[in-house]
């Protein structure tokens, strides 16, 4: 571990007051032995920084999968008040809204001997990586309420089952959006790429049911061992990016207007009670509905193409939960022992609420939301459910990957992109991607080993393994 | 003119060293497009623009994000860029062709430039910075 960082329980690290100048509270760490080798000064360093902010409440916590990003680390979760505190675009980054969804289909591995032809398939159907556009169009009064409805939108537009807005978080959308507040250049951005991937780390995987670990739960996810599976990680594309870009200015004067000290320009902030603040707020939560509109939109894409290749019913794909892991969210939360609005920044972490909070569907509330966590290319990704221990530690809230440990100019020189793809295909897993370094760059030994992540959180108790699912085919950009 | 990919765990660093800020915008310019685009970029159009701000930090970030506004809007793929400063700002000339997927494909998406660990500073004879480009 680095000097100066504590241990403070089982798998739990404190970064003491101190550590960088100004802090308000101290960081606190989730990792294993094993993790804590990976961490980097860096993320350190920024998870410290986010300490300084006002209004923070409790700690500056940082995640398993916790690595070095801008402003916030990636990993990073923090709270702020709602009379003192601040809302940060550097604690939910470009990629507003970014997340994961997972929905499930009655196909068996039996289904799908030629894995080729169906991946091949749907890389020609969602379109992936840098330049690519969507071949639906929603702009005007259109993109306007595309930005106001999210999910529900897209959903009457006949692109989706009645249930997919309940099975997300915010019921897919939130109500605090202000279409009004996403600039020209954001709207210009996001109109011709609905419903298209991304690049990076985005990506469509065709998974399969490997093992359960929690078979109640995940009778009540709607999980069978067994059966194949579809995970979609994708975000709100050039719009969030540009309403990110676009207040990232404003907070910068607002920072100096409101006297903000800032170890970080990355973290420029505006009060929640400030204009400035409360129009980030609007255009932000514009840009998550936009987020959840997309994800929807490629999950019509792929329930058709199952429909018209498996020749099973669009509604045998029933979406089992969406989550956000870049977002900045109102909720409800006990502040020494008192209930208290305030405002939680997760960016590169998943919200874990446990049993019987108001915010999950009827059919969750026994069980805790369906959290989940993709590994990387090629490695197990899992299903897990939140707790109450995650309510009481850390806001309700959990990692979201696996973490990288290794950048991507090191994975392009160290491998390349046909190797690895060959190396999977013995794996028996399909890669389709524009380009080998594209590939190079998301292979499996450039992150963090996801079950170690998926372990910590397990026994620090901030979420629960239900699933496990094995990779069989990906598309990326 | 040159630029280098410095170590970062999850997106692009650059380091770019120049001898006048002419320079170091055109070879920002040239980093920002050799890492959305792969393959070779013609001359076949043209365009310009103009961007102010209060610092030449803040220019250089200003600079990068319109340009990769207009990339993306346009499908505007750059091999040639001409700065000239101005009073508060620059003015600029971007030349280059249209984005062709079989071509220009396969680059890494920029979602933001990244005010974090902005600098730009004279070293000795030389005029350095460093930039992330969020992936």
């Amino acid at each position: 571990m680095l000097n100066g960082i504590q241990q403070a329980g089982v798998h739990e690290w404190e970064i003491p007051v101190g550590y960088v100048p100004d802090m308000r509270v101290s960081g606190r760490l989730f990792l294993s032995e094993a993790l804590g080798r990976t961490l980097e000064e860096g993320a350190a360093r920024q998870l410290a920084n986010v300490a300084t902010l006002p209004g923070i409440i409790r700690h500056s916590f940082g995640m398993p999968d916790i690595h070095w990003g801008y402003g916030f680390p990636i990993g990073g979760v923090a709270a702020f008040s709602e009379s003192e505190g601040i809302v940060s675009p550097g604690g939910v980054g470009f990629d507003i809204n970014c997340g994961v969804r997972l929905i499930t289909t009655p196909l068996t591995l039996d289904d799908l001997e030629d894995r080729r032809s169906i991946i091949s398939k749907l890389y020609k159907k969602v379109p992936t990586g840098v330049g690519s556009k969507g071949s639906l169009r929603f702009s005007g009064s259109k993109l306007d309420e595309l930005l106001s409805g999210g999910s529900t939108f897209v959903i009457n537009e006949g692109l989706g089952l009645p249930d997919d807005a309940l099975l997300c978080e915010e019921n897919g959308c939130m109500r605090e959006a202000n279409p009004d507040l996403v600039s020209e250049k954001a709207r210009t951005r996001g109109i011709p790429q609905c419903g298209t991937l991304g690049s990076g780390n985005h990506f469509l995987e065709l998974q399969v049911v490997s093992s359960i670990q929690d078979v109640k739960t995940a009778q009540a996810f709607g999980i069978t061992e067994g059966t194949i599976c579809c995970m979609i990680h994708c975000g709100s594309r050039g719009l969030g990016h540009q309403v990110c870009t676009d207040h990232i200015r404003t907070m910068e004067k607002a920072s100096k207007k409101y006297g903000i000290r800032l170890p970080d320009r990355q973290l420029a902030c505006a009060p929640l009670t400030s204009r400035e603040g409360q129009d980030y707020f609007g255009a932000m939560a514009a840009a998550a509905n936009y987020a959840w509109a997309n994800r929807q939109i490629i999950t019509h894409e792929l329930r058709l193409l199952f429909e018209g290749t498996f020749g099973i019913d669009y509604k045998e794909m029933p979406l089992v939960y969406d989550v956000a892991h870049n977002i900045a969210k109102w909720e409800v939360h006990t502040v020494l022992g008192e209930e208290q609005r305030v405002c939680v920044h997760r960016k590169g972490a998943t919200r874990a609420f446990g049993p019987g909070r108001s915010e999950l569907p009827e059919k969750y509330q026994a069980t805790g939301q369906p959290v989940i966590i993709p590994g990387s290319m090629g490695t197990a990704s899992y299903l897990l459910a939140g707790t109450e221990t995650a309510m009481q530690k850390t806001f309700g809230s959990t990692c979201h990957g696996a973490g990288r440990v290794s950048s991507r100019k090191a994975a392009r020189n160290a491998l390349s992109g046909n190797e690895v793809a060959a190396d999977l295909k013995k794996k028996g897993i399909i890669v389709m991607a524009p380009s080998g370094d594209a590939i190079a760059e998301e292979a499996p030994s450039m992150y963090k080993p996801s079950d170690e992540v998926v372990r910590v959180v397990d026994e620090a108790g901030l979420s629960r393994i239900i699933a496990t699912f094995l990779p069989l085919g990906v598309i990326k950009g | 003119m040159s630029f280098e990919e410095l170590e970062h765990t999850a997106d692009v660093k650059i380091r770019i060293r120049a001898e006048s800020y002419e320079e170091l915008f055109r070879t920002a310019s040239s980093a920002l497009f050799s890492t959305l685009y792969s393959g070779d970029c013609r001359i076949e159009r043209e365009r310009g623009l103009q961007v102010s701000a209060d610092t030449i930090e803040d220019l250089l970030w200003e600079f990068l994000s319109e340009l990769l506004f207009v990339s993306e809007v346009e499908s505007f793929v750059v091999c040639e860029t001409e700065v000239v400063f101005i009073e508060g700002g620059l003015s600029a000339t971007i030349r280059g062709e249209t984005f062709d997927p079989e071509r220009h494909g396969g680059g890494r998406e920029i979602k933001g430039i990244s005010y974090s660990d902005l600098f730009i500073r004279k070293i000795d004879t030389m005029i350095c910075a460093e930039i992330i480009f969020d992936i």
